[in-house]
């Protein structure tokens, strides 16, 4: 995971698609926003209508931020404790008002993105790598948003109540894996 | 008109039985290319709840009961379970010890199996805790085989996915008592599972 955190898989397409990709191959960052996606699904639709804007915004000021940074942030542990936690909101039916869980948004997606940024911090084209995850992030976002958005019928809800179990779950034993496995 | 309904509806409930029973068990016809001993990555991770009977059993009684018990009980039991389970996960990753967590995997067979067998139906919070109580002792040992691998955030996703999977299959195979012969289909299921579930008690007390 910390080594995924410190290196860019190259795809061939250059550093935009590398940073493309480095959202779907680094799952924390990825179930994030799934997690966030799925608690404004939940919120209602005045969340889910500002979160393509704002998380990927969000995520963009934090990586430039970080990609100033002189070392990297290893946040592993904290990261994916916050990954849980949300993901635990989603399983509870918690439903936040979007004065809440839209403030909640911006400060988590900076958070990451300042750590990805200060991963991505030395790499031959990281500035365009940071970019391309933030498109890949705002077509994810919008993507999902769009298709979660309320009203819901029974079913969906209960999926959406079963994908935060899931994540909950996967980011919980990785919070054990992390802590027998320190590096 | 109303006929028409039920079979559409029955038909597509098979469907999706045959798509989860497919989704539960492709990952066995991959067996041959993953090394065990490597662990980490989704592969790995999806293959491993399917690797024990005993297992394999419980996750799918869990969906079986659920269906059995009906609305909220149906989806309560699936969420809380990968949650507790998680949980045990946790323990085991942190090397807090639970004894008899071999005896507890058979026991949760054993029971589960007998509540689809016999029908039973306890209020929505003592199932819950009954089903959570268990799901502590499949996600410690578990969580202890959790392999130091690069992938195991990937490994844990997959690994939770296929216990979904698992409970989906319970509940849509639980679903077929809608069906003329389908509530003895589903007991006899459940009978299955219980006596697989005494085998392996058997095993582990010996």
């Amino acid at each position: 995971m910390i080594a995924l955190l410190a290196h860019l898989t190259p795809t061939g397409f250059g550093p935009w698609t590398d940073g493309m990709a480095r959202l779907f191959l680094e799952p924390t960052e990825l179930l994030l926003v799934i997690a966030l996606v799925l608690l404004a699904a939940q919120s209602g639709r005045p969340c889910t209508n500002r979160l393509p804007l704002l998380l990927p915004l969000a995520w963009l000021l934090g990586g430039l931020i970080g990609l100033h940074l002189s070392e990297e942030l290893l946040q592993s542990l904290a990261c994916t404790a916050v990954v849980a936690a949300t993901g635990l909101l989603v399983a509870l039916g918690v439903r936040l008002r979007a004065q809440v869980l839209l403030p909640s948004v911006v400060l988590l997606a900076s958070g990451f993105g300042l750590v990805a940024g200060s991963a991505l911090e030395g790499h031959p084209g990281a500035l365009a790598a940071l970019l391309g995850e933030t498109v890949a992030i705002a077509a994810l976002t919008t993507l999902l948003g769009q298709l979660l958005a309320p009203p819901h019928p029974r079913w969906r809800a209960i999926a959406i109540r079963v994908g935060g179990s899931w994540i909950t779950a996967a980011s919980m034993l990785m919070v054990g894996w992390l802590v027998r496995h320190p590096r | 008109m109303g006929s028409q309904l039920m079979n559409r509806i029955h038909w597509q409930l098979s469907v999706l039985a045959l798509a989860a029973t497919g989704l539960a068990l492709a990952p066995a016809a991959a067996w041959a290319h993953v090394d065990g001993h490597h662990g980490g990555g989704f592969l790995a991770g999806l293959l491993h709840p399917i690797s024990g009977l005993d297992h394999v059993v419980a996750m799918v009684a869990v969906g079986l009961w659920g269906a059995v018990l009906g609305p909220p009980a149906l989806w309560v039991l699936p969420v809380a379970f990968p949650l507790v389970m998680a949980f045990g996960g946790l323990l085991g990753l942190l090397g807090v010890p639970i004894p008899g967590v071999e005896i507890g995997i058979a026991v949760s067979g054993l029971v589960m199996g007998l509540m689809v067998l016999l029908e039973l139906r306890p209020p929505l919070w003592l199932a819950a805790l009954i089903v959570s109580a268990f799901a502590v002792f499949h996600g410690h040992a578990h969580g202890a085989e959790l392999p130091a691998g690069s992938n195991a955030l990937l490994y844990s996703l997959a690994f939770v996915i296929a216990t979904g999977l698992l409970h989906l299959l319970g509940i849509l195979l639980g679903e077929t008592r809608r069906w003329p012969g389908g509530r003895r289909f589903v007991q006899g299921a459940g009978g299955v599972v219980a006596l697989v579930g005494l085998w392996f008690l058997e095993q582990a007390l010996t």
